[in-house]
């Protein structure tokens, strides 16, 4: 049975004690040798698609992580002040509303967006593919930020457990200080980080069905094209799709196997960033767990 | 005296937590094991009864890693013939099974006994008191800490019955009598002399409680012989174990008591009326300790008032209405000129009491601090006037720690303090402050005889300024050389009996 | 009748307030759809009576609308009619090119029959559609909570019992390998490293299918399997979207964090088994995994299986949830025809924004119900253990 670690203080010590750090470099790695692979392979329009179907798919994620950050931030502390204010009325609209929206399945209420951002698209509204995305992001923050709001609110709840609070407002501390700064800033911003880390991940997930959604068709007057590229949206084209279903001819002819990845390689690409940091993500996150103690 | 020494290492990703090269542990005797908490006594002990994960953290045991040690005769033997009572009783028992479950499981289930145990640890209960508290399960909140503690010393001293036969079994109790007052502190002493007297058992007794010390001296002086006092100290940044004489705690104890204490007629800051009602509960306050008459509760300048209870009585919500943490259904408090009762808001807490005229230092340093801070930022955001900068914050930490702090230290952050230190800068957070009223609860947790001494003398010069202090502590015998008598209080839950005074003033 | 006293008992005044809340929600979002739906209704009303009068200038003989001339001419006719009134004019020739448009494109039209919203058939059909997706949610829900314990605490076990990963092991024999005279590693190294790093790929693959989005999964198997069958469906909903393998997750994450706590010490010093090893005396034998919940008799890990799993309840209802949106996005993606999610989007599509609000509140009653359900078990299982 290998029980052993890694020995010495060589670089693989290092990446394998940070735990999170080692799925970031295959992340990357693997990122970078299929870019290396698609620049060899994938004729040029494609491969410029891909790269900026990327870029698209990381700026909408990083900024629904932004986004979910500030509207967690005020609603789970909003929600803490109000709990312990002297009217629970606020408390109890706020609380009632999240209520609603966290049995709204995610990927209804992205619908939901994408249905008015048509709209939207549809009478000349929004026009810029940067609004766009910003628009996207804003709305899959709000199907998922309150994840961020529980994080928060967890964390305030689990140190008014302790004298931690009560201890610093008899000195005469300012509560807004200790939630914001004590708690918040000084104690929570590997949980917050870690959960950022998912959110990420469920962002590229929601944001790559929906485009796959929504190549069926939301409207008639707004198709594929009208949407920024992204992952989802170059997935669902025809011709990925014609590569991911050659990957049927496996079953039958094992041989196909080296073709797939030279005459099929668009669809297999999108398919492979997708799922790869997909699966890279969550190892990050976990890694981020176990180093950090947080479980 | 038969003694095996130990070298122990323990660090934790790279950071030494404990090193030692010394620890030594006396066969068949009791060894009392004293010094600031957080030093590492817990750690070295766990790392000895082979109960310390290895996937958690890095262990040497007489430069052989932990594994080894783990596989070693003597490890196996302290495991299966031995026990080790934790110190948080809370979450060392199992939220999910009955204590009646836990107090008969692996292998407790083959031990007798139990009966004589239980109720020699509930004096006083009925046997269906004690069945009704097996039926739980535990919870943070139910049964009492105390009673927790009792179920787990319960535990140890079935195995111990059971292992009487035994050449050798060591036994570890750590903090055992944290949760207990003085009468159920003394019931546990005594099975535990009861339990070693006839037998060859290793015993350990983790404790700040330096009143221990007295209690030995005073009821068993034929087993004094096999009890050992030693202290675990960090000298010039090295960890060793030291024999600690009784007698400079007992000499320190003697002197202090023969000071004549009388109680200062000054003016009153705080009064507080004695029926008071929270969570469903009536409490009062009197000066008997009977507790049929009642008086408030009266904090004066410049004298400490000591409010005393047995544990689990309320002392700590007492204090925490007081500072307008808690809501109770019935209250008054008079403070200056203002009045406070059930109905005041909390802001008024906060505008006018909290860090003005009254502050409170909490018994947990640990939750109290936070420990993600570095020291200097302990001061930060409190309403001193003035600035708060690194000088003015050495200058105040130098009063309660043996030197003027480096900088270096300065910038450690809380968590990587022992828990003396934490506990000590602590009461300075509180002690900094110019309020009229400050409340200890437990001021000495966690302190070594050296520090707790230092923590009196503090105490001593503030009353000198003229704060009141208002105490809670188990220190008893520390306390009682503080305070005058008339400045003693008791506080009960409400017998119906007892004349209730006349609140019809409010 | 019996459960409903049950409730009302003043020891249940917590789950009472939590159903109330869930209550309330239904009813709120119960209004906020039944007057969208009402506001669709009287939209469609309306534009019907707007569309027979712009109907009445279609039908009007030799006018091709689609021909220049003939749209000058009427609008010169409109001119003389409503002479100054140029802004109403311009209205009805763009009313009637939209009309024109809608006789293309709109359902209505094409398949000749008059769609007029909510039916009663059109509820019928989505009945029976809603109950077929109940019934692959129910079915799914339930394998992937068995399934994600088991996961988890094979996981866990293999944790205790220090065993490295794969790719760790190969790295970490490469890297201690110690080269020959001339200056090669040992034969031996490289094939066990090699082993060991297909070993890695084969998990990695496998992982990577855990965490493939359905429509990956499906679009690589269509012409080989029928995507569109029921039991298909169930796989997908088992295997794909990171549904089971992030619920596996969360419970190994429960079992971590039980396995730190002191009551575990605690059963150690009474001698409870405390080895991880598959089948040894004081181990964990294999067969355990069939039967977690009784297989952990005399061993520190019951309390900690325990433990979890009561903490696991509430959380399973953010799985159950994210298990939904998995499956809308199997049915969705993979336009399999005549499935509650498919039809949402239909009818999105052709603007029939009253029947994609009632699947949408179906699909919010079908996660509301799965709280309601979890909610009752919690309590029943906190009162269980005195909470």
């Amino acid at each position: 049975m290998a029980t052993k670690t890694f020995t010495g203080n060589s670089w693989l010590s290092i990446l394998a004690s940070k735990k999170d750090l080692p799925w970031l470099t295959i992340w990357i790695a693997g990122l970078g040798v299929l870019w290396i692979w698609d620049a060899l392979f994938l004729n040029a329009p494609a491969f410029a698609r891909l790269q900026i179907a990327f870029l698209n798919s990381l700026f909408t994620g990083v900024m629904v992580v932004l986004f979910s950050l500030v509207l967690g931030w005020f609603v789970g502390v909003s929600l803490h002040m109000l709990e312990h204010s002297k009217s629970k009325v606020g408390f109890a609209v706020i609380s009632f509303v999240t209520d609603i929206l966290r049995s709204i399945p995610q990927i209804i209420t992205v619908l939901i967006g994408y249905v008015v951002l048509t709209i939207l698209l549809h009478n000349g509204i929004i026009r810029s593919s940067f609004v766009q995305m910003l628009w996207i992001a804003g709305i899959i923050a709000i199907a998922v930020f309150l994840e961020v709001a529980d994080t928060i609110r967890q964390r305030i709840d689990y140190f008014r457990t302790l004298d931690f609070v009560d201890a610093m407002l008899c000195c005469g501390i300012k509560e807004r200080r200790i939630i914001n700064v004590e708690i918040l800033w000084k104690n929570s911003r590997s949980h917050m980080l870690h959960k950022l880390i998912a959110i990420f991940g469920i962002s590229i997930f929601l944001q790559c069905s929906i485009d796959f959604i929504i190549s069926v068709g939301l409207s008639t007057d707004v198709s594929l094209i009208n949407f920024p590229m992204t992952l989802g949206n170059l997935l669902a084209n025809v011709d990925s799709k014609q590569d991911i279903l050659a990957l049927s001819n496996l079953f039958t002819e094992p041989g196909y196997l080296p073709v797939i990845f030279v005459r099929h390689l668009q669809g297999l690409s999108v398919a492979f960033c997708i799922v790869f940091s997909l699966l890279c993500i969550y190892m990050i996150a976990n890694g981020f767990v176990r180093r950090h103690k947080l479980a | 005296m038969n003694e095996r020494k130990y070298n122990i290492r323990i660090s934790s990703e790279g950071r030494e937590l404990v090193a030692i090269d010394d620890f030594r542990l006396a066969k068949s005797a009791i060894t009392v094991l004293l010094g600031e908490s957080g030093i590492g006594k817990s750690l070295i002990l766990l790392a000895i009864a082979g109960l310390i994960d290895p996937d958690e953290l890095d262990v040497q045991i007489d430069g052989k890693p932990y594994a080894a040690y783990l596989r070693s005769q003597e490890a196996i033997d302290i495991r299966r013939n031995g026990f080790f009572v934790f110190q948080e009783p809370s979450s060392h028992l199992n939220p999910l099974a009955t204590l009646r479950a836990q107090l008969r499981e692996g292998s407790l289930a083959k031990t007798h006994d139990e009966e004589r145990i239980l109720r020699k640890l509930w004096q006083n209960s009925t046997s269906s008191d004690i069945e009704s508290i097996l039926d739980v399960y535990p919870k943070p909140y139910r049964p009492s800490g105390g009673e927790k503690q009792r179920i787990l010393a319960a535990m140890a001293f079935k195995k111990m019955a059971a292992s009487a036969e035994l050449e050798d079994s060591t036994f570890i109790f750590d903090e055992p009598t944290g949760n207990l007052d003085n009468r159920l502190r003394n019931e546990f002493l005594d099975l535990l002399i009861e339990n070693f007297r006839d037998r060859t058992a290793t015993i350990v007794l983790i404790t700040h409680d330096y009143s221990i010390i007295s209690r030995f001296a005073s009821t068993y002086p034929a087993v004094s012989m096999r009890i050992l006092y030693r202290e675990l100290m960090l000298e010039r940044g090295k960890l060793h174990l030291r024999d600690f004489l009784p007698g400079e705690y007992l000499s320190w104890l003697e002197k202090r008591n023969a000071a004549v204490r009388t109680a200062k007629k000054t003016e009153t800051i705080l009064r507080l009326h004695p029926d008071i009602e929270i969570f469903g509960r009536t409490l009062s306050i009197s000066r008997d300790k009977e507790g049929c008459n009642l008086e408030p509760l009266v904090i004066r300048k410049g004298a400490v008032t000591y409010l005393k209870a047995p544990s689990g009585t309320g002392k700590t919500t007492i204090v925490k209405l007081m500072m307008g943490l808690i809501k109770p259904e019935k209250m008054l408090m008079e403070l200056g000129s203002a009045v406070y009762t059930e109905k005041t808001n909390r802001n008024a807490w906060a505008r006018g009491v909290w860090g003005k005229q009254m502050t409170m230092v909490f018994q947990h340093a640990d939750e109290s601090l936070n420990q993600n801070s570095k020291v200097k930022d302990v001061f930060s955001g409190l309403p001193i006037a003035g600035p708060m900068n690194e000088r003015t914050i050495a200058n105040s930490i130098s009063e309660l720690f043996e030197e003027e702090p480096s900088r270096d230290f300065l910038n450690t952050k809380v968590k990587y303090l022992s828990g003396g230190q934490k506990q000590r800068l602590n009461l300075l957070r509180s002690l900094i402050l110019h309020t009229d009223i400050l409340i200890l609860d437990e001021p000495l947790n966690g302190l070594d005889f050296a520090s707790a001494a230092k923590v009196i003398t503090k105490i001593e010069m503030k009353l000198q300024s003229g704060i009141g202090v208002l105490v809670i502590s188990h220190n008893e015998e520390i306390f009682d050389t503080l305070v005058a008598a008339d400045d003693i209080y008791y506080l009960h839950s409400w017998s119906p009996n007892c004349t209730m005074p006349d609140t019809s003033k409010r | 009748m019996s459960a409903l006293s049950g409730i009302l008992r003043k020891e249940n005044s917590g789950l009472r307030t939590r159903l109330l809340v869930h209550g309330a929600g239904i009813i709120l979002m119960a209004a906020v759809f039944w007057v969208f739906i009402s506001a669709v209704e009287v939209l469609r009303i309306e534009s019907r009576e707007s569309d027979k009068e712009i109907q009445k200038y279609l039908n009007l003989n030799k006018i091709d609308f689609g021909d220049p001339l003939d749209r000058t001419l009427f609008r010169e006719a409109l001119d003389i009619f409503y002479n100054g009134q140029t802004q109403r004019n311009d209205s009805v020739l763009t009313a009637i090119d939209n009309l024109r448009q809608r006789q293309f494109s709109d359902p209505d039209y094409k398949t000749g029959e008059k769609q007029s919203g909510l039916t009663w058939n059109m509820v019928k059909r989505l009945s029976g559609m809603f109950l077929q997706f109940i019934a692959v949610y129910g079915i799914v829900l339930i394998i992937i909570y068995l399934l994600a314990q088991r996961i988890a605490v094979y996981r866990f076990i293999k944790m205790k019992q220090h065993r490295e990963s794969y790719l760790t092991q190969a790295l970490d024999l490469i890297n201690n390998a110690r080269a020959n005279q001339l200056g090669l590693i040992s034969w031996s190294v490289v094939r066990k490293s090699v082993f060991l790093f297909m070993k890695a790929l084969v998990k990695g693959m496998l992982l990577m299918l855990l965490f493939s989005p359905a429509y990956v999964i499906a679009y690589a198997v269509k012409t080989t399997i029928d995507t569109s069958s029921i039991l298909f469906m169930i796989l997908l909903g088992i295997i794909s979207n990171g549904v089971l393998i992030h619920t596996a997750n969360k419970f190994f994450t429960f079992l971590v964090a039980e396995s730190r706590k002191g009551y575990v010490q605690t059963a150690v010093v009474k001698n409870l088994h405390a080895s991880y090893e598959w089948n040894a005396p004081e181990g964990i034998p294999l067969r355990t995994l069939l039967n977690i919940k009784h297989g952990f008799r005399s061993h520190v890990f019951q309390p900690i299986f325990f433990n979890a799993r009561f903490q696991f309840i509430p959380a399973l209802k953010e799985h159950a949830s994210f298990l939904v949106t998995g499956l809308i996005i199997i049915e969705m993606a993979l336009n399999i025809q005549g499935h509650f999610c498919y039809e949402l989007l239909q009818q999105i599509l052709y603007k029939q924004y009253d029947i994609a609000a009632v699947i949408i509140f179906c699909i919010f009653l079908t996660v509301k119900a799965t709280e309601i359900a979890i909610d009752i078990w919690e309590h029943k299982e906190k009162r269980k253990y005195g909470y």
